[in-house]
């Protein structure tokens, strides 16, 4: 997390307030219990949204820790499946190269 | 030709990504089996999501029938190919999770589309790696149900700087 003067919220306060609305959504109601057999919970974009404002108008600490947490938190929710594969460093050299006949035309 | 011989993975009979060892890659879209823009969109995107895990990962497509198993689950979930239109058109009727199903018995089907292998070794493959792959939503951050949530995920990933130097 950067610190001092320089930080701002990880997302726009809009882009929280557009995700709580899609997330209430009816339709959003519909994949999510279509994926998931469940409904979906909407509660932390809504607190988010809550910090992301109160930050912006009393640059509040406890609202810039309390972004940061819940952020972190989708990026482990995220990344907590076991990889089936080994990550790459750069793609393939060759992957964009022209087929053999196509080089030979 | 010079090389390995070419292995075509074919999708259901629509699309196919077709890898030449050592050489090169394309995707090859079968106008005799698509028949409207929406299902060439689905195509498109399962073929890109399978050419994107290819760059991102070492995939061993040939040996590794859980890699191929896990890019087949990834490209069944994120396409749209299990949408529950897609679905109902099948007449296969189902709402509480019934995507998962789907997913599973796509992935299913796609294996064995392009591997000599029994049912059973093929549903045991994706059944090893489901949790993982299912979860795994890259390079959207979500599954990507119609274009807002298109829109939504590449409006993160160009946030992605701010995103990950503030958190």
């Amino acid at each position: 997390m950067a610190d001092g003067s320089g930080w701002q919220p990880p997302r726009p306060c809009e882009a929280y307030r557009a995700e709580w609305k899609l997330c209430r959504s009816a339709r959003h109601f519909l994949h999510h219990y279509y994926v998931h057999g469940e409904r979906p919970a909407c509660e932390q974009w809504q607190r988010d949204l809550a910090s992301c404002r109160d930050w912006e108008e009393r640059r509040n600490a406890e609202a810039q820790q309390s972004l940061c947490e819940s952020e972190r938190a989708r990026v482990r929710a995220a990344r907590k499946h076991i990889l089936v594969w080994a990550p790459r460093q750069s793609p393939p050299p060759d992957w964009h190269l022209p087929l053999p006949q196509e080089k030979d035309e | 030709m010079a090389g390995a011989p070419d292995e075509r993975r074919r999708g259901p009979a629509a699309g196919e990504q077709l890898q030449q060892q050592h050489v090169s890659c394309q995707i090859v879209l079968c106008q005799n089996n698509i028949h409207n823009q929406a299902h060439m969109n689905r195509v498109v995107t399962h073929e890109l999501i399978h050419a994107f895990d290819h760059c991102r990962a070492h995939v061993d497509w040939f040996t590794n029938i859980r890699h191929l198993a896990c890019s087949e689950v990834r490209a069944a979930n994120l396409s749209g190919d299990c949408s529950l239109v897609n679905e109902i058109f099948r007449l296969h009727f189902g709402l509480k999770q019934h995507h998962q199903t789907c997913v599973r018995d796509r992935a299913t089907l796609s294996i064995l589309a392009v591997r000599n292998i029994s049912k059973e070794v093929a549903k045991k493959a994706v059944d090893e790696v489901f949790e993982s792959c299912f979860n795994d939503h890259e390079p959207f951050g979500r599954i990507p149900h119609n274009k807002t949530y298109a829109r939504y995920a590449h409006r993160d990933f160009e946030n992605r700087d701010r995103y990950y130097s503030n958190i």
